[in-house]
């Protein structure tokens, strides 16, 4: 091992010259919960905070701790690739957006990517060794003259061996949820118009199919079977990863105007939660948690297994428990309410600002 | 500084001193029509900003020259883009910007850009502190900024002056005018000025980022055009028109032809005025044009609104010591904004009010009533109360006691009640209570020692506070209380020995204002918590060294940290920012020149704006301005 022969040098030079050692770097982030706390957009205040599985108190902002300066944007994405972690930050003014890419155990900051290479980083995922994927919108437009999403989006290819990006794959417009099925990553898209879900060989690093599967294609996991699932407006779509036909488009309820907006499977892969939601007369959001199995013919809407709305749904593959964050508003902390994957709450713990996603480590 | 504070206190009429010089000439001719408005308000601080403080901030905006000068914060989003204003601890809707006594605040938002109003849009600047609806009307809740132009009737002839600042970063501002003054007939005196100004603020850094932290890419164009007109005959009749039109256009990431984005803000203000025989009667034409564009530049979202006002007024002394004024507004709205949906908007305000101000041998008392009226609701009666005493009254130096409690409201804006969703037609107009107490002290002597300080508390509780409730989709609510409480202090001091003088001006604030009221389950997180951006301890320390004509000076400006969430739990951290200035004048012939060299932020310090990306470095910027006079026997 590097690091004890490492440390038996070490307790040698202290001995002969007064105590000259260095402490092995402590790795206070090797394992537990990060929240990723997307911030409000305009403040650019996006943070990440670590919560360990045995404590009901998050540490804030972790890595302005470690590195003291903040993230400079809205945290929209996390992944960690061979113990390299890739944040993604989205800065509300257009060329600003970057990647801080530190390390996974320390949160201590490598290096950053920038633009042109990273605009409107939406989600990064790991492919293979030392490489990762990040969706990008590229630079949005105006929203109100339809020329938000440009077309196409891109995904930025990066090996974590140099820290930069090594091309730019265009994708397609708005693409964002990425899933890898053995060599191919399915892409998704957050624009209702084209319905596409894109197919990228990553030992080539191409779109190789377009496929249409109907209004804003969320690929978000691969079951036991290696069935791909696709949340899509209200359907729930099992795709087959190899012939790339859809097995089935599963309702998830009966009312249409209620849609999953968030979803996670079970350690095993052959649960799948989500969240359905709604706006009420109000404006609020609202919603419950639901599960269904991937062999389901149907998905009952009857009886929830949390009557509660949460922004976003995460299960903990190492325990199988749910957690929901809620978000009150942009302008004060939300929480992340854990739960057993029977339903049963577990506790709460406060957040950050707007916590939109968990990753576990 | 220090003299400007002096002579603006009160019992005198507004003074100023003439352009850069030294000696204090009263600005008579209008004053003697009656009081100021802001007169009535006795018992509340008012801080008048001497010239020389102007005329160093000549090409700078509304925002530099009130952060360094008042303890009023600002929500600064970069360099020529927006600023908005907090004052003694209430939000931007909070405080009053008058323009020659109307109020100029958007009424689409309810609140003005500052960074889009130049030093050089006009003559006078006073700051009233504290809540002064009864005088004012809406939108007085934590203070008031009044902006005067005034007419020079004394020096006749023609007066050109021009301009021009460069800066750090490709930044440059100019301006160009005349005054001009005389007697057409033997009944008649004849009183103007026209001036133009621009500035462009390309600030091209010479780094994208400091310490990690990035400096947003924006580019800001400024034109402005000011028209006054004054005529009065001898039995003191007058006739004027004063005229602003300003036009400011700010491009984000202006090298991003998908992703940058445009607001273009421009201002139409006319006003013509009559005044004889202690009755004022006045009437304006506003316009406001807000123009935002993103990528695609050639079809921006429009929002034009029009206000026609008109406000007689007229004010008789009862008794000896004891004036009233009474006086009625009327205004009438006309909007179209694309955020409305596309409907035109109209709506009607009206005002009445009675002012009265006692001032005996120590005693200065006024008390004062308003009722605003507004189509579709009740808007409160806001009654005032003040006075002030002189405890001390010595040969070299006076103490004065002040108080006061006046009730406060702001009229919902247009956009909270209109906006397409968002908006509220049900709202409720937002109810202050204000009371503040204070003691002021000065010297009375002359030379070489003058010295004054002002010691001031308030606490001011506004009920149904207006919130964009960010838990419901950023729905307009009635749901907040906010109870803002301080304490101010100021204090300079002037030493003047022969050719030399020094002086030093500092103010302090302390600033708790907290949201008192539970409205929801998650409102427990917010409760008794700092309002955003409002940070807790502000300072500000002016100090300069003057030999004849040449001077130097120190600003320097502390601000503790600003929370930046309703909960407290994230904040742009604390800063001090200094500048340095050193400005000379000299006379040669007709020709009166003056040049300033100034370095802003001398120590480089990293701070933040409201996006939390950083504010520019070390700057640099020499000025130059140029009177000439071409009356031979005028002296500048």
């Amino acid at each position: 091992m590097q690091n004890s022969k490492f440390l038996l040098l070490a307790g040698l030079a202290g001995l002969l010259a007064s105590c000259q050692t260095k402490d092995p770097e402590p790795t206070p982030y090797e394992s537990g919960i990060l929240i990723l706390n997307e911030g409000n957009f305009s403040q650019n205040n996006g943070t990440i905070s670590y919560l360990s599985r045995t404590s009901t108190a998050a540490k804030y902002d972790i890595f302005n701790q470690v590195n003291t300066r903040s993230l400079k944007g809205g945290v929209s994405g996390y992944t960690e690739v061979d113990g390299k972690g890739l944040i993604l930050v989205d800065n509300s003014t257009a060329g600003l957006d970057q990647v801080e890419i530190v390390d996974a155990s320390t949160f201590k900051s490598i290096a950053t990517l920038k633009t042109p290479d990273i605009e409107n980083p939406r989600q990064v995922i790991r492919v293979a060794a030392n490489k990762a994927y990040i969706s990008c919108w590229d630079v949005s437009g105006d929203f109100s003259a339809g020329t938000f999403y440009k077309e196409p989006g891109y995904i930025a290819v990066v090996d974590l061996g140099s820290n930069k990006v090594t091309k730019k794959i265009p994708g397609i417009r708005a693409n964002e949820w990425m899933v890898l099925a053995g060599n191919e990553v399915f892409l998704g898209s957050r624009y209702n118009g084209d319905k596409l879900l894109a197919v990228i060989d990553i030992t080539k690093d191409e779109v190789t199919q377009k496929l249409t599967v109907g209004t804003n294609p969320r690929p978000f996991a691969v079951d036991a079977n290696s069935r791909l699932w696709i949340s899509s407006g209200s359907e729930m779509i099992r795709m087959n990863t190899q012939t790339k036909a859809i097995e089935a488009r599963i309702a998830a309820g009966s009312d249409a105007t209620k849609t999953p907006s968030a979803v996670g499977i079970s350690p095993d892969k052959r649960t799948i939660y989500f969240v359905r939601s709604y706006y009420d007369a109000n404006y609020n959001s609202k919603g419950e948690v639901y599960s269904f199995g991937i062999s389901d013919a149907t998905i009952s809407t009857t009886k929830p297994i949390v009557n509660r709305y949460f922004s976003s749904l995460n299960v903990d593959p190492q325990t199988g428990n749910l957690y929901g964050t809620a978000v009150p508003s942009f302008g004060q902390a939300g929480y992340v309410l854990r739960y057993q994957s029977t339903g049963a709450l577990i506790d709460s713990v406060k957040a950050e600002i707007s916590p939109a996603g968990v990753f576990f480590k | 500084m220090v003299a400007g504070l002096c002579l603006g206190w009160m019992g005198v009429s507004y003074s100023a001193l003439a352009q850069g010089g030294q000696e204090p000439v009263s600005l008579s001719v209008v004053t003697v029509r009656g009081y100021a408005a802001e007169r009535f308000l006795a018992g509340q601080k008012v801080q008048p900003l001497d010239s020389a403080t102007l005329a160093q901030f000549r090409y700078q905006s509304l925002t530099d020259l009130l952060a360094l000068n008042t303890p009023m914060l600002f929500k600064n989003y970069g360099p020529g883009q927006l600023a908005t204003v907090s004052f003694r601890g209430t939000s931007a809707n909070h405080t009053a910007v008058l323009w020659n006594g109307v109020n100029i605040n958007q009424p689409m938002t309810g609140l003005t850009d500052f960074s889009t109003i130049p030093v050089a849009g006009f003559d006078q600047l006073s700051v009233q502190y504290g809540s002064a609806a009864s005088v004012v009307g809406s939108d007085a809740v934590g203070g008031s900024v009044l902006l005067k132009t005034t007419p020079d009737f004394r020096q006749n002839g023609l007066t050109f002056f021009a301009g021009h600042q460069q800066g750090s970063f490709l930044n440059r501002q100019s301006q160009a005018g005349a005054r001009y003054s005389g007697r057409p007939g033997n009944q008649w005196q004849v009183s103007g000025k026209t001036v133009i100004y621009g500035s462009q603020l390309t600030n091209r850094y010479p780094y994208s980022e400091r310490k990690y932290y990035y400096l947003e890419p924006t580019e800001t164009r400024q034109r402005g055009l000011l028209q006054d007109l004054y005529v009065r005959n001898r039995q003191g009749r007058q006739f004027s028109v004063n005229a602003w039109l300003t036009d400011n256009d700010l491009v984000q990431a202006p090298a991003d032809s998908i992703g940058r984005e445009r607001t273009r803000t421009q201002n139409y203000r006319l006003m013509g005025t009559y005044e004889a025989n202690h009755t004022t009667v006045r009437a304006g034409w506003f316009r406001d044009v807000l123009d935002y564009a993103k990528g695609d530049f050639t079809h921006p979202s429009h929002s034009l609104m029009d206000r026609l006002m008109t406000r007689v007024e007229h004010e008789r002394g009862l008794m000896p010591g004891l004036s009233l004024r009474a006086g009625a507004e009327a205004s009438h709205y006309r909007t179209q904004v694309d955020g409305y949906g596309g409907q035109v908007i109209q709506e009607n305000r009206a005002d009445l009010y009675a002012l009265t101000r006692y001032q005996g041998p120590r005693w200065l008392v006024s008390a004062n009533l308003r009722q605003g009226f507004a189509t579709g609701y009740r808007a409160p009666f806001t009654p005032s109360l003040g006075g002030e005493y002189q405890l001390i009254r010595q040969t070299t130096w006076q103490l004065t006691a002040k108080g006061s409690v006046g009730r406060s409201y702001r009229v919902p804006t247009l956009n909270e009640r209109y906006w397409i969703n968002l908006g509220n037609p049900d709202l409720k107009p937002e109810q202050g209570l204000n009371a503040e107490a204070g003691l002021s002290a000065r010297t009375t002597t002359a030379k070489p020692w003058q010295l004054a300080t002002e010691l001031t508390t308030y606490r001011n509780r506004v009920k149904d506070w207006t919130y964009w409730n960010p838990t419901r989709n950023y729905r307009v609510e009635n749901l907040q209380e906010v109870l803002a409480r301080g304490v101010e202090w100021n204090g300079s001091a002037t030493y003047t020995q022969g050719h030399w003088q020094a002086g030093l001006r500092a103010a302090y604030a302390w600033t708790r204002s907290t949201q008192e009221r539970v409205y929801d389950v998650y409102a427990q997180d917010v409760v008794g918590k700092q309002l955003v951006y409002v940070p807790l301890h502000t300072a500000n320390l002016s100090a300069f060294i003057k030999r004849r004509q040449t001077r130097l000076t120190v600003q320097t400006l502390l601000n503790t940290k600003q929370y930046i969430t309703f909960d407290n739990i994230q904040a742009l951290p604390a800063y001090t920012l200094t500048n340095l200035l050193l400005n000379t004048q000299w006379q040669w012939k007709a020709v009166r020149g003056q040049v300033q060299a100034q370095i802003n932020n001398v120590f480089d310090v990293l701070y933040l704006n409201v996006r939390r990306n950083a504010m520019p470095g070390r700057n640099y910027a020499l000025s130059l301005f140029l009177t000439v006079n071409t009356n031979k026997n005028a002296k500048l």
